[in-house]
C-alpha cells in the first residue's frame, strides 16, 4: 500500500521543460500572467505612442508610464474594479446583475441627498457625523436593494436577467430621479469627499504608503509560511524553497513597485502653493527649470524638484479601498465556505442543492453582497465627482460585466477569479485613458474598446482550449 | 370610450367657460410629458399670462406617447380653443394633428420643440446661440488666448455638434490668429459628468496642467471638469463654461470655479409664448407679432414664423437674475461664495 | 483495510453523527452476517429480523396530476441490499428522491429504526445518515475532488476558514481506498474520467458514515473493471452493516448484489421478493407485465389475477 500523500507535487518527470516545472512548482496562474503581460504591453505601447507627440518622463519618453498617469489610472479604475469583484461571483453562480449601474446611481443619490439636504441643514455643514451616517445609509440601501434583486431571483424564480433589467430601468431614472428630482446634488460633505481621493487630505503620503507596503510584505511572508506549516501538518510534500522564494519575491516586487510609483507622484504645484499659503510654510527659492518639466513649487516658479518644496501623494484613499475590497473578496471566494458554495452552485446547481446547500439563501446573499459593493463604488464615484447625478452609474453595468469577462469569468458560470476581474477593469481603463492622452478622435476610442473586449475573450478561449 | 368621456368632460368645461366670459378666448396646451420637472415651470408662466388676460387655460398630458398626443389634440380641437400650443413628442408624427388644428381654424404654436408646418408659430430658445454665448462670455470675462480644452457632449446628440459650431464661430478669429490653441477636444459619452472628469484628467496630464480655459458644453460636465481641476489645484484659476442653470453650477459661479452658466429661463419662454397667444386672440397676425422672424433651420427647411428667445449667460455679475427669478434660493446659490459676488452680499 | 480507513475518518466537527458510526459498527454482530447472504440462504421470515432500518410506508407523490409514486411501501434492513427495479418512469427514482430529500412527498410516512422521521430537504436526509449517489453523479464539475467530497460539510480551521489542506489529506485517504490509482487531486472533476468521477461520488456518500446508501444506477457510466470494483465496494459496505437501495437496469447486477428486489410499475409496487426465491424471468415478468410470481410478496401494483 503506497502512501497516498506522496502524490502531491510529484517529482517532475524528465520530459518536463524547465518552464513547466517552474509553473508547476510555484503554482502561478499562467492566465493571470497573460493578463499582466497584456497590461504591460498596452502601457508600453501607449507610452511609446505618446512619446511621438509629447516628450515626457515616461519609461519610453512618453506620458503613460509616468507616476502621475499611473496614479490617476488607479483612481479612475477604482469604481469599476470594486463592482467587478462582486459581478464575478454573480456570474460564477450563473446569474447576472444588470442593475449595478442603476444601483450605483440610486445609492449615490440617497447618500448625497441625505448629507446635503437633510444632515447638513440639521447638524450644520461639515459636522463630523455626517459622513458616517451617509456611509451607513449608502451601505444599508445597497444591501437592501441587492437583497431584493436576490430575493426576486431566488424565491420568486424570476430570471435574474429580467429582475435586474427591471432594476436597470427603475432604480436610476425612476427611484433616484424621484428622490433628487433630477437635479445634480452637490457639493458633498468635505469628509465624505475623501473617499473619492480628489483632494490632498485623501492622499496617504509616502510614510503611510511605505508603512502599508511593509505590512503587505509581512503578510505575504506570513501567508507563505502558514501555507508551509499547513502542508507539514498533513505531511504533504512542500513546495521547493526556491519556488517559495520566487513567490515572495514577486509579491515584494508588486507591492514595493506600486508603492514606489505612487510615492513618486508629487502634489501638483498649485496645491503645494495653496498648502504652503494656508500653513505658513515658506517656499524655498529654487532654480527655475527652463524646460518646465519639473513640478516643484518654488516661490511662484516651477523648479527642479531638488530645489523646491515638494510633497508626494502616496496611495489615494479610493485605491486603498479598492485593494482592501479585492483582498477581502479574494479571501471570501477562496478561503471560506461561502465562496466554495458560490463556485459549487455555478458548477452544478442541482448537485449543490442535493449536497444540502441552501442555494436560494446563497443567491440572496450574493446579490446583497453585490449591492454592498455597488454602495462602496457609489461612494467612491460620487465623492470623486463631488456630486451625485442621475447619470452617474449609466452603462457601468456593461463595463463591470466586461471587466469580469475580460478577466476570465465564464458567462456559462462556475469559472472566474476576483483578481482577474480587477485586472480586466484596469486593462479597460488603461486603454481608454491612453487614448484620451493621445487625444484620438472619440469614435476610434469606442471602436478600440469594443474590439478589445471581443478579442480578449477570443484569446482567452484559445488559451483555455490549449490548456485542455 | 375613454375618448368619449374626455370629449364629454371637455364639453362640460367649455360650457362653464362660455358662461363666465362670452368674449374671452381659450388657450390650450398639449404637453408631451409631465414627467420632467421643468414643464411645470413653463405651465405656471403660461397660465399666469393667459389668466391675467381673462382667457381660459386648458391642457393635456400625452405621457410620452405620440398616439396619446394625437388623441389629446383631437379632444382639444373639440373644445374650440383659439390657440393650441403643442410640445411635440414626435415632431414628424405630430404633423397630421397640426393639419387638423389648422383645418378647424385654430392657430398653433410649436413650443420649444419644432415641427415643420408653415402655419404654425415656432417659439424656442436660440439654441445655436447658446454655443456662441458661451464662447462670447469666455472671451469677454474669461480668457482670450492660451490653451483651450473643449469638453463636448455625447457624439450621438446633434446638439453637441450644434453647440460646438456656435462656439467655434466665435473663437475662430482668435484661433486663426494663433492666440487660442485647441489642445484637447473630446466628446463625452452620455454627457456624463464622471466621463467629463476623466476626459479632463487625461487632458491635464497630457498638457502637464498647461490649460488656460475649458469650454464645457453643459453644467453637469462642467462639474466633472471642475473636480478634475480641483485635484490639480487649478479650480478657480481656469475659467470653465456651462449651460442649463444647474443649481450646483450656479453655486460654482458664485464660488468662482465656473465662469458662466448659460441659462434658458423656462419662465421667459412660457411668458413669451403666452403673450404671443394672447396677442393672436386679440387679432394680431402671426407675422406681425413682437420679435417674430422667419426661420428655416429645421430638417426639411420649411420656412416658419418664429420667435427665438436669447438665453441669459449667468456669471458672477448677474447671479442676482436667477435668485430674483426664484429659480434658486440665495442660500443655495451663495454657499461658500466669493466676496466679490454682488448678489450674495 | 476498509475498517481501518473508516476509523481514520476524522472524528471532528465534520462527523455530524458520531452515534450512527457506533451503531453501524455493531449492526453486523447483532444480525446475521449479511456478507454471507449474497447468493446464499434466503431469509424466509424477514419480519423476524426485527425493526427495519428504514421503512417507507404508503408514499405518494404526484406531479401535475400524474401519480409518479402511488402508495408505495418498501423497507430495508441493516446490511441488506434491496434492488429497486422497473421501467423508466416506473417511479423508482422518484421514490428514492423522496427518501433523499430531493422531492417532498405528498403523503406517507418514513421510519428509521421504527421512529418516524421528517425529510423535507437533502440536509434533513443527510442528518439522518441517508446518502445518495445519483445517476447524474451530482458533482460540482468546476471544483476538485476534495471540494466535492466535503461539499456542504466543509472542514474549517480555527479561524472559520476552509481547511483545504486537511480536506485534501482526508480526500487522499478515502480515494486511495476506493481507487488507489487516483492522482488528480488538484484538478476540477470535469477533467476526470467517468470512473474517477464515480469514485468521487461514492467517496462522498460513504465518507460521512452513512447508515443508508441510495445508489441510482451507480455503474451506468462505467467500464467492466470499474463496475466490478463498485460491486466489491457494495459488498464491503454491506459487511459494515449499511443498508443499500440499489437502482439498476441490469438484472445481472441486481441478482449478484441484492438480497431482495422490489419491482415498481406505474408508480406502484408490483411486489418484493428474495433474489433466491425468484428467477430472472420471474422478475422480468414483474417488470414488464406486473405479474407477481409465487415466490414474491405481491404489492398494490400486482395484476390481480396473477396474484
Amino acid at each position: 500500500m503506497s502512501d497516498p500523500n506522496t502524490s502531491s507535487l510529484n517529482p517532475a518527470t524528465a520530459s518536463e521543460s524547465a518552464v513547466t516545472r517552474f509553473f508547476r512548482a510555484t503554482e502561478i496562474d499562467t492566465r493571470m500572467l497573460g493578463m499582466v503581460a497584456a497590461i504591460i504591453v498596452v502601457w508600453c505601447v501607449f507610452d511609446i505612442w505618446t512619446s511621438f507627440r509629447i516628450n515626457d518622463e515616461g519609461l519610453f519618453g512618453g506620458l503613460f508610464l509616468t507616476p502621475r498617469n499611473l496614479w490617476t489610472l488607479l483612481v479612475q479604475t477604482s469604481p469599476i474594479a470594486i463592482m467587478a469583484t462582486g459581478m464575478v461571483l454573480i456570474i460564477i453562480m450563473r446569474q447576472i446583475d444588470l442593475s449595478v449601474g442603476a444601483m450605483l446611481t440610486l445609492i449615490a443619490t440617497v447618500a448625497a441627498v441625505l448629507q446635503v439636504q437633510h444632515l447638513a441643514p440639521a447638524l450644520g455643514v461639515g459636522h463630523w457625523s455626517i459622513w458616517i451616517i451617509a456611509v451607513l445609509a449608502a451601505i444599508a440601501v445597497g444591501v437592501l436593494v441587492g437583497a431584493l434583486n436576490g430575493y426576486l431571483t431566488a424565491y420568486l424564480a424570476i430570471p435574474s436577467f429580467v429582475v435586474t433589467l427591471g432594476g436597470l430601468i427603475a432604480y436610476s431614472k425612476g427611484v433616484a430621479f424621484y428622490i433628487s428630482e433630477g437635479v445634480t446634488i452637490a457639493p458633498l460633505d468635505s469628509t465624505f469627499k475623501l473617499l473619492g481621493g480628489n483632494v490632498p487630505s485623501a492622499w496617504m503620503g509616502p510614510q503611510w504608503s511605505w508603512g502599508i507596503a511593509l505590512v503587505a510584505c509581512v503578510l505575504i511572508v506570513l501567508g507563505i509560511m502558514r501555507g508551509r506549516q499547513e502542508r507539514k501538518r498533513v505531511k504533504f510534500a512542500l513546495r521547493p524553497l526556491w519556488a517559495e522564494a520566487v513567490l515572495v519575491g514577486l509579491g515584494f516586487i508588486a507591492v514595493l513597485g506600486a508603492t514606489y510609483v505612487v510615492n513618486s507622484y508629487p502634489w501638483p504645484p498649485k496645491l503645494i502653493e495653496q498648502y504652503a499659503l494656508a500653513n505658513n510654510v515658506t517656499i524655498p527659492p529654487g532654480v527655475e527649470d527652463k524646460a518646465g518639466k519639473a513640478v516643484c513649487m518654488a516661490a511662484d516658479k516651477v523648479v527642479r524638484c531638488t530645489d523646491g518644496l515638494i510633497y508626494y501623494t502616496g496611495y489615494a484613499i479610493p485605491v486603498l479601498i479598492t485593494l482592501a475590497v479585492g483582498l477581502a473578496m479574494t479571501f471570501l471566494a477562496t478561503r471560506t465556505q461561502f465562496g466554495r458554495y458560490v463556485y459549487a452552485i455555478g458548477g452544478n446547481p442541482e448537485a449543490a442543492e442535493l449536497a444540502g446547500i441552501n442555494t436560494k439563501a446563497m443567491t440572496v446573499k450574493v446579490f446583497a453582497l453585490m449591492g454592498l459593493l455597488a454602495a462602496i463604488s457609489a461612494m467612491v464615484a460620487s465623492a470623486r465627482l463631488d456630486a451625485a447625478t442621475v447619470s452617474l452609474g449609466d452603462l457601468n453595468e456593461l463595463y463591470v460585466i466586461a471587466a469580469a469577462v475580460i478577466g476570465g469569468t465564464s458567462l456559462a458560470g462556475g469559472i472566474g477569479t476576483i483578481y482577474g476581474a480587477m485586472l480586466g477593469a484596469l486593462l479597460m481603463q488603461s486603454i481608454s485613458s491612453g487614448m484620451l492622452l493621445l487625444n484620438l478622435p472619440s469614435p476610434w476610442q469606442n471602436i478600440v474598446v469594443g474590439s478589445f473586449l471581443v478579442i480578449a475573450v477570443f484569446v482567452d478561449q484559445i488559451y483555455r482550449r490549449r490548456v485542455k | 370610450m375613454k375618448r368619449t368621456l374626455m370629449t364629454m368632460m371637455a364639453g362640460a368645461l367649455m360650457l362653464g367657460v362660455s358662461a363666465v366670459a362670452a368674449n374671452a378666448g381659450t388657450v390650450a396646451v398639449s404637453w408631451k410629458t409631465f414627467q420632467e420637472e421643468r414643464w411645470k415651470t413653463d405651465e405656471a408662466a403660461i397660465k399666469e399670462v393667459v389668466e391675467a388676460a381673462g382667457h381660459t387655460y386648458v391642457s393635456t398630458d400625452a405621457q410620452g406617447s405620440a398616439q396619446k398626443q394625437a388623441a389629446d389634440i383631437e379632444g382639444l380641437i373639440a373644445q374650440k380653443p383659439d390657440v393650441i400650443l403643442v410640445v411635440a413628442f414626435d415632431s414628424d408624427a405630430i404633423l397630421p394633428s397640426i393639419q387638423k388644428i389648422t383645418d378647424a381654424g385654430i392657430k398653433s404654436i410649436a413650443y420649444d420643440v419644432q415641427f415643420e408646418d408653415p402655419n404654425a408659430l415656432y417659439i424656442t430658445f436660440d439654441n445655436v446661440g447658446v454655443g456662441r454665448l458661451m464662447a462670447k462670455t469666455m472671451l469677454e470675462k474669461g480668457k482670450t488666448e492660451g490653451n483651450f480644452a473643449f469638453i463636448k457632449g455625447d457624439k450621438g446628440d446633434p446638439n453637441a455638434t450644434f453647440l460646438f459650431q456656435g462656439i467655434m464661430e466665435v473663437l475662430k478669429e482668435n484661433i486663426d490668429a494663433g492666440k487660442i490653441k485647441n489642445v484637447c477636444e473630446t466628446f463625452t459619452d452620455g454627457w456624463k459628468p464622471d466621463n467629463a472628469q476623466k476626459n479632463m484628467e487625461q487632458c491635464l496630464t497630457s498638457q502637464n496642467n498647461k490649460i488656460d480655459a475649458v469650454v464645457s458644453e453643459n453644467d453637469g460636465m462642467a462639474g466633472g471638469v471642475v473636480a478634475a481641476l480641483e485635484a490639480q489645484g487649478l479650480a478657480g484659476s481656469v475659467p470653465v463654461t456651462g449651460q442649463d442653470g444647474d443649481k450646483a453650477a450656479l453655486n460654482r459661479v458664485a464660488k468662482g470655479t465656473q465662469l458662466v452658466s448659460v441659462w434658458k429661463d423656462s419662465r421667459v419662454l412660457g411668458k413669451k409664448a403666452a403673450e404671443a397667444a394672447v396677442a393672436m386672440i386679440g387679432g394680431t397676425a402671426m407675422d406681425k407679432l413682437e420679435g417674430v422672424a422667419k426661420f428655416n433651420g429645421g430638417k426639411k427647411g420649411v420656412e416658419m414664423n418664429s420667435i427665438l428667445i436669447p438665453p441669459n449667460p449667468i456669471t458672477k455679475a448677474n447671479l442676482g437674475d436667477v435668485i430674483s427669478a426664484g429659480w434658486i434660493s440665495k442660500e443655495e446659490a451663495c454657499a461658500g461664495a466669493q466676496a466679490d459676488v454682488e448678489a450674495c452680499k | 483495510m476498509a475498517k481501518s480507513a473508516k476509523k481514520s475518518v476524522p472524528a471532528r466537527k465534520a462527523l455530524r453523527k458520531p452515534a450512527s458510526a457506533a451503531k453501524v459498527a455493531k449492526v453486523p454482530e447483532v444480525h446475521d452476517t449479511p456478507s454471507a447472504v449474497v447468493g446464499a440462504q434466503p431469509h424466509k421470515n424477514l419480519r423476524e429480523r426485527g425493526t427495519p432500518l428504514i421503512e417507507m410506508r404508503d408514499i405518494s407523490i404526484a406531479f401535475g396530476g400524474i401519480k409518479a409514486v402511488d402508495h408505495a411501501t418498501v423497507d430495508l434492513y441493516p446490511g441488506e441490499v434491496v434492488g429497486l427495479l422497473g421501467h423508466n418512469g416506473a417511479g423508482k427514482s422518484t421514490l428514492i428522491k423522496v427518501l433523499s430529500g430531493a422531492y417532498k412527498r405528498d403523503a406517507g410516512q418514513i421510519f428509521i429504526n421504527g421512529d418516524e422521521v421528517n425529510i423535507d430537504n437533502p440536509r434533513d436526509a443527510k442528518a439522518l445518515g441517508i446518502e445518495t449517489i445519483y445517476q447524474t453523479l451530482a458533482l460540482a464539475d468546476n471544483v476538485d475532488a476534495a471540494a466535492n467530497l466535503y461539499l456542504g460539510r466543509e472542514l474549517k480551521t480555527s479561524f472559520g476558514t476552509l481547511d483545504d489542506v486537511a480536506m485534501e489529506a482526508e480526500c487522499r485517504k478515502v480515494m486511495h481506498r476506493l481507487n488507489p490509482n487516483f492522482r488528480r487531486f488538484k484538478e476540477p472533476v470535469s477533467k476526470l474520467s467517468g470512473g474517477q468521477r464515480q469514485s468521487v461520488a461514492i467517496a462522498r456518500a460513504i465518507h460521512f458514515n452513512a447508515r443508508i446508501l441510495i445508489m441510482d444506477e451507480p455503474t451506468a457510466a462505467l467500464g467492466p473493471a470499474e463496475t466490478a470494483q463498485v460491486g466489491e465496494l457494495i459488498k464491503q459496505l454491506k459487511a459494515e452493516g449499511i443498508g443499500i437501495f440499489l437502482i439498476s437496469h441490469d438484472l445481472h447486477d441486481v441478482f449478484d448484489l441484492a438480497d431482495r428486489v422490489a419491482v415498481m410499475k406505474n408508480g406502484k409496487v408490483v411486489g418484493t421478493a428474495h433474489t433466491s426465491d425468484v428467477s430472472h424471468d420471474d422478475v422480468l415478468g414483474m417488470i414488464i407485465a406486473g405479474k407477481c410470481p409465487p415466490g414474491a410478496i405481491p404489492g398494490p401494483g400486482a395484476m390481480r389475477d396473477a396474484a
